[in-house]
């Protein structure tokens, strides 16, 4: 299986990692937000989708250009529809991975 | 009088046995020699700095920073491609490239650096079979079409973390490339390169001649 990355072109799987889900966003709350935000950041920290179908995950070029990547993939064909570096990679993007 | 001196070594000294191996009596197919004196800096940009970083190198390297997937040539120096808004900044000893102080200066608050020129080692694979003794290991198709001279790539190979690149082909018109690997896992690479090239013919540098 080849991954299209979007700074290196095709390249061997073997060259990536898989970290997970790329759709959770991290809960924008206050640090002492109450039960509420408990709530929020434990959907967030352990739930998933498990979805037949297209899915958005985080893939990381380890062997290659060292870039975090979010690949649309799907999960009954194993097809990459898409490959787009991750916000922040490359220090020509303004912002950093996790910001907004 | 210091407790202990450190005396400096090839990491290929037990590895690299210099002569012709494998198969055949003519021509070999296959070319392999370590540099052994090499300055190499990383240099990575930093956030929105790139401008900044491509004056910088104009200036210093008398080249610009090279796009993705290739390499760029200034008068001593080679930069080589190894990531988003990153290069490798290499050139061969003696030859003086400005040195890692210059170097600072000129990047200071644009790029951040990072001396490699002990931590990784350089080897050279060239020839008529170089090809054919890379496709054992190597997912990269270096196909003419797909890299021409001029090309370069951050891989694995054999599960290494390698800086890959092609120069200008050989005196005979063969294609020559380059690998960077760590200096810890260069013995095993070596080896494998040997290995996968005694079917061709191999004929090994003396450390440090180059070719
Ligand atoms: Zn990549």
């Amino acid at each position: 299986m080849r991954i299209a990355c979007p700074f290196c072109g095709a390249r061997d799987s073997g060259e990536f990692t898989y970290l997970g889900d790329a759709s959770p966003k991290r809960p924008d709350a206050p640090i002492d937000g109450g039960v509420a935000v408990e709530d929020q950041f434990y959907d967030y920290v352990y739930l998933r989708d498990n979805v037949a179908g297209l899915t958005r995950e985080y893939w990381y070029h380890g062997g290659g250009c060292r870039s975090w990547l979010i690949a649309e993939r799907s999960t009954t064909t194993h097809e990459f529809k898409s490959v787009t570096a991750a916000p922040g990679a490359g220090a020509a993007k303004a912002k950093q991975a996790g910001e907004r | 009088m210091p407790d202990f001196v450190w005396s400096s070594q090839s990491p290929l000294k037990k590895a690299l046995v210099p002569g012709r191996h494998g198969a055949g009596k003519g021509a070999p197919g296959v070319a392999l020699s370590h540099v052994s004196d090499i300055a190499l800096v990383q240099v990575m940009a930093r956030r929105g700095r790139n401008a900044d970083v491509a004056k910088a190198a104009k200036k210093l390297f008398g080249a610009e920073p090279p796009a993705a997937l290739k390499i760029s040539s200034g008068k001593v120096v080679t930069l080589v491609w190894s990531g988003p808004d990153q290069f490798l900044a290499f050139s061969e000893l003696p030859q003086t490239a400005p040195s890692i102080e210059q170097q600072e200066q000129a990047f200071s608050g644009s790029a951040s650096l990072s001396n490699q020129s002990d931590g990784r080692c350089l080897i050279r694979i060239s020839g008529p079979n170089a090809r054919d003794a890379l496709a054992k290991m190597t997912s990269l198709d270096l196909h003419d079409s797909v890299f021409p001279v001029g090309s370069a790539a951050t891989t694995s190979i054999d599960h290494t973390a390698v800086n890959f690149w092609r120069e200008a082909d050989d005196a005979s018109g063969n294609p020559a490339y380059v690998a960077l690997v760590f200096t810890s896992f260069s013995d095993t690479l070596w080896h494998l390169f040997v290995e996968s090239s005694l079917e061709y013919g191999v004929e090994v540098a003396a450390s440090g001649t180059g070719h």
